[in-house]
């Protein structure tokens, strides 16, 4: 056996030792990075029509509140959740759903019929009644749901 | 450029002498069952690597475990393989290390000088048999319940002593949270950190001593 | 090893080390391909078999079998062979003693030898413990019945386990005759619960025929499951489940189906199986499925077991069809004929038969080779086949629980039982004897008897059973069966009807007794007076009864005679037992009363007894009352005039004047007949009746 042969012999082992090594990392890493990331890349669970209730109950030209309960899983814990939602209608036709979440921070909003704005107690903000800002930090108007009536009955898109 | 970073290195840790007192030295031309031994460790790093993994969900308690491994096994993208791998892994784990044992006693490998790295070899097995044992309940379906219920009874009927050591190993009279909670403990951190501790000693000895050469068979 | 050995070893080695190789990369090269090599392994089976995960672990479910992981099951199994006192052996000793073993092992083979034959002891050791330990784990998997197998995909396993397997492990032994479904539903044994709250009756009777034949439910599985549930078919026809067995794709909703031939497919026991398993072998059940739509729900039997088992399993021949000539004009016979003999299935005779024939035989149509002999028997009717040959439709087993079941229950409902419940239940109002009274829930209300015979005659089983358990509360007379918030259950009514129903042949009151005789004291003379004068006339000379003052009675009877007589009775009479109603003192005290009685040579009957005087006034109505109910409707005979009696019949002239032995009619109903059955079929008419008629043909049955 030649002295190069056998160089030959070493280096090929060599290769194949750490490709063996890379495969086997790889074939360890890769899926641990999916494992880890998994649920964080998940989508948004499939957002369905929520029922709020009868579309009579809304006030003309005054926001109203609607509270619906709603299953939000978690991993494998499930939990029932409270949506509010405020809708407001001008003609009884069109409807607007806002979210109640401020969108500086997060607090919940109310609305104060006297001064016809929604306030939020967390940093003084105000919101017009079709959610504009009207003064404080929030940096956008509160979030709208898409928002549909059926057979009297009012759903937002959500989950 | 490498290389220059790799001396900058070695001038302060050393680590080609580490490297070529380990992986450069001459080793006795053995056969392929002298690679028992390494196999055992990788399947002992598998099940340290997936078992690290699955504790990022696994949650020891009874009104979770379960459907926190059905969550990893169903829902977690690769999860399947993960759990599935620690699963057999285990098994691959005891089957080696036997394995790794014959050998060792059939051709004599624990005779002078390496018979301490023969005694951390059988703490070793204890060592994985007991990953084993706590392993089995985590999951906390019926087989790892019952299967668990069984096995801490069994031990439980040493005499004199029996009944003392069921309750510790249950944390009371009966297999509970406590019991899930404490062999969950023993599983990820007593059990690893003994195994380290002995592995560490087994390796030293094996690369300070060098491995058993193939022994001849003596005519009488 | 003493020192110099240390030395010739290390120097050994060094010379080894240097002929050697390096560890990077030949030795780890092997290494990483045995590494690459296992990973691949553990990733196929993670994903070909996966990590099993079972059922969330459930604390109370104590059915169980625990199974530990399969390194362990060697140490599981050792413990089997070491029970009791000696459970330490394997739990403590031998596994310390193995790792002791272990640790001293450098210690006890100090030998310089290293390899394995040059050290046979070690080796031999070795190897046998290895080998022990993976013998006892093979023996060990063997052993264990893989846990909730079975159960899976498969509901009535899966019944059985999540119900039964808690306390009765695996199989249960069910002691022949026993009454499972009954035991299921109402867990009438030690701490079982009664289930009938928790299953549908389908579920039931499926579990029933999975304990009695456990190998029925594993072939249901394999060849019946894929196009039907379980409860469809269970407790199903019997006839029809065998017919679909034998026929293959002959049977009709088989046919659009691709099915093979069962009979070729399954052997002979496994369709015994599978039957068993449809139609538990439950004796109960079977009665009710198969013999309740003609038998009525009671269940009387008289005869031995034997007996019993032929006429089940041989079937028919045993009730009377009418003949058809009577009432289907001949092109209607002629169809029927062809429809038995080849089954032509024309619509029209379909229909006919339905409408004649399908109220007996079911959808079972019978079948006849001869054509000529087929429309004889439908013409002319007689004792056939109508009911079921069972033999050939029921498993022996089946056979044999149904059997034991009739038994059993005929047992049960002893004249005794029944009368017991009637005593505690219903003689309040309707007396002992169901005699009547006064009504207590409503006044000015008397109760009528309920134990003449033209009571018992005009209702069947089912209304008194109805009667009973529901209640007549328009009538004051509260539900009785436990459905309706009554404390007597179905089985327990059916006794009852029983008893009621023997009434029926020897009515204990023709006239309501006015005194209830039991509660008061009444000299013997009062209640000769009251009960026997009824018979035997105000003197004892005599009415319907015999003369007690004959000599000729006093000669062939003693006391002892006549007490018996008077306790027993005389069954298929008047003189019912009296044992029942009075006590013995009191038939004592009568026996001597009628004793005392002064023996009158002239043995005055009022009336001869018994005494034809009139066709139309004594014969006729034993007709209308005996006859009249079958024969009015199936044809035949007709009983309703003088001349169809004397005239009409299949076999007429049933009647022959003056000649009681040739006349077919006093043969039949004295149960002398040469051929077909005794009338009236469900027994013999009383004695007087009997020689009222046979006097009349004497008489040269005269027309007055």
């Amino acid at each position: 056996m030649s002295e190069k042969e056998r160089l030959t012999r070493r280096d090929f082992m060599s290769i194949a030792m750490w490709a063996i090594g890379g495969v086997i990392g790889a074939a360890f890493g890769i899926p641990a990075v999916a494992y880890i990331i998994g649920p964080a890349a998940r989508k948004q669970e499939d957002q369905g029509w929520i029922r709020l209730g009868a579309a009579s109950k809304v006030e003309l030209g005054s926001p109203t509140l609607f509270k619906s309960k709603i299953e939000k899983q978690t991993g494998w814990i499930t939990n029932e959740e409270e949506l509010s939602v405020y809708v407001l209608t001008e003609n009884g036709r069109n409807f607007t759903a806002m979210s109640n979440i401020c969108t500086h921070l997060g607090c919940r909003v109310r609305w104060i019929a006297d001064q016809e704005q929604f306030f939020c107690p967390c940093h003084n903000a105000a919101f017009a009644k079709n959610g504009d800002v009207v003064s404080g930090p929030p940096p956008r108007p509160l979030d709208q749901y898409q928002v549909k009536e059926e057979d009297g009955q009012l759903f937002v898109l959500g989950g | 450029m490498i290389t220059k970073i790799a001396n900058w290195f070695d001038e302060r840790v050393g680590w080609k002498a580490v490297w070529e007192t380990i992986f450069l030295r001459k080793i006795p031309k053995v056969n392929w069952l002298y690679t028992l031994g390494s196999a055992t460790l990788f399947t002992a790093v598998n099940q340290a690597v997936t078992g690290i993994l699955l504790t990022i969900y696994y949650v020891p308690t009874p009104d979770h475990a379960y459907d926190s491994v059905q969550y990893i096994t169903t829902q977690i993208p690769m999860g399947w393989l993960i759990r599935g791998l620690h699963h057999w892994g285990a098994s691959a784990m005891v089957i080696l290390t036997v394995l790794h044992m014959l050998r060792v006693i059939l051709l004599g490998a624990y005779k002078y000088p390496r018979e301490v790295t023969w005694f951390t070899g059988v703490f070793l097995l204890l060592v994985v048999v007991g990953f084993g044992f706590t392993g089995y309940l985590l999951p906390w379906d019926q087989k790892a319940y019952w299967g668990s219920s069984v096995g801490t009874r069994i031990a439980g009927s040493t005499p004199v002593v029996g009944d003392w050591i069921l309750r510790v190993m249950r944390g009371g009279p009966d297999l509970s949270a406590i019991t899930l909670v404490r062999f969950f403990g023993v599983h990820v951190w007593v059990l690893p950190a003994s195994l380290i501790l002995l592995l560490g000693i087994h390796m030293y000895l094996v690369i300070k001593i060098g491995i058993s050469a193939v022994p001849k068979r003596e005519e009488e | 090893m003493n020192e110099k050995e240390k030395k010739t070893y290390l120097e050994q080695y060094k010379k080894d080390k240097e002929k050697g190789v390096p560890f990077y990369p030949d030795i780890l090269f092997k290494d990483a391909v045995v590494s690459l090599l296992i990973f691949l392994v553990l990733a196929a089976l993670a994903y070909f078999i996966g990590a099993p995960l079972e059922e969330r672990a459930n604390p109370s479910d104590t059915s169980y079998t625990p199974k530990p992981e399969w390194y362990f099951l060697f140490l599981f199994q050792l413990l089997k062979y070491f029970p009791g006192e000696l459970e330490v052996v394997a739990v403590v000793v031998i596994p310390t003693l193995a790792i002791i073993l272990l640790f001293l092992l450098p210690f006890l083979d100090r030998s310089t030898k290293r390899h394995f034959w040059n050290r046979p002891l070690i080796s031999v050791l070795v190897i046998g413990s290895a080998a022990g330990v993976l013998f006892l784990t093979v023996q060990s998997i063997r052993e264990t019945p893989p846990p909730a197998e079975a159960s899976q995909g498969d509901p009535v396993a899966a019944l059985y386990t999540e119900n039964c397997a808690v306390c009765h492990s695996g199989t249960i032994t069910v002691p022949e005759g026993t009454n499972l479904h009954d035991v299921i539903a109402q867990g009438t044994h030690e701490g079982m619960p009664a289930w009938s709250g928790d299953m549908t009756t389908d579920e039931i009777d499926a579990l029933a025929g999975f304990i009695l034949s456990p190998g029925g439910n594993a072939l249901f599985k394999e060849y019946c499951s894929e196009c039907h549930e379980t409860s469809e078919l269970v407790a199903s026809d019997p006839i029809e489940l065998k017919a679909a067995l034998d026929e293959g794709d002959a049977y009709a909703p088989h046919a659009e189906v691709s099915i093979p031939e069962w009979s070729e497919e399954i052997t002979l026991g496994e369709r015994t199986a599978l039957l068993n398993f449809l139609v538990a072998p439950d004796g109960q059940r079977l009665f009710a499925t198969n013999c309740a739509q003609c038998h009525g729900r009671s269940v009387g039997f008289a005869g031995e077991e034997n007996e019993l088992r032929d006429l089940v399993s041989q079937g028919g021949l045993h009730l009377e069809m009418p003949p058809w000539r009577d009432t289907l004009n001949s092109d209607q016979l002629d169809a029927l004929a062809q429809y038995v003999t080849a089954s032509s299935d024309s619509g029209n005779t379909r229909e006919l038969f339905e409408q004649y024939c399908a109220s007996c035989h079911g959808k079972r149509i019978p079948t006849m080779d001869d054509y000529d002999q087929a429309r004889e028997i439908i013409a002319s009717g007689g004792a056939h086949e109508t009911m079921p040959v069972w033999g050939e439709v029921l498993t022996s087993e089946q056979l044999g629980a149904l059997v034991s079941y009739t038994m059993e229950a005929a047992e049960g409902t002893s004249l005794e039982a029944g009368q017991e419940l009637f005593a505690q239940n219903c003689a309040v109002c309707h007396g002992d004897f169901g005699e009547g009274g006064p009504n207590p829930a409503r006044s000015d209300d008397v109760i009528a008897p309920i134990s003449t015979t033209e009571y018992l005659t005009t209702r069947d089983d089912h209304t008194l059973f109805q009667v009973i358990a529901q209640g007549q509360p328009n009538f004051g007379m509260s539900p009785f069966g436990s459905t309706f918030g009554g404390p007597l259950d179905d089985d327990q009514i059916n006794t009852m009807v029983a008893y009621i129903r023997s009434w029926e042949a020897n009515p204990p009151v023709e006239l309501p007794p006015e005194v209830d005789s039991s509660s008061v004291s009444l000299s013997s003379g009062e209640v000769y007076a009251q009960l026997c004068a009824q018979c035997h006339g105000p003197e004892g000379l005599g009415d319907v009864g015999p003369s007690l003052r004959d000599p000729e009675f006093r000669a062939g009877n003693t006391s002892q005679d006549i007490f018996e007589t008077i306790s027993k009775g005389h069954e298929a009479t008047p003189m019912i037992r009296w044992g029942d109603l009075l006590s013995q003192d009191t038939i004592q005290e009568l026996t001597d009363f009628i004793l005392g009685l002064e023996i009158s040579e002239a043995g005055v009957k009022p009336e001869p007894t018994p005494g034809f005087s009139s066709f139309a006034e004594d014969v006729l109505p034993i007709f209308e009352a005996k006859c009249a109910p079958c024969h009015g409707s199936m044809g035949g005979w007709d009983s309703s005039s003088y001349d169809t009696v004397m005239t009409s019949g299949d076999n007429a002239p049933t009647i022959i004047p003056n000649d009681v032995e040739n006349s077919i009619l006093a043969q039949k109903i004295t149960d002398t007949q040469t051929y077909g059955t005794m009338m009236p079929p469900g027994g013999k008419m009383t004695n007087n009746e009997i020689q009222l008629i046979l006097d009349w043909i004497s008489a040269g049955a005269p027309d007055n």
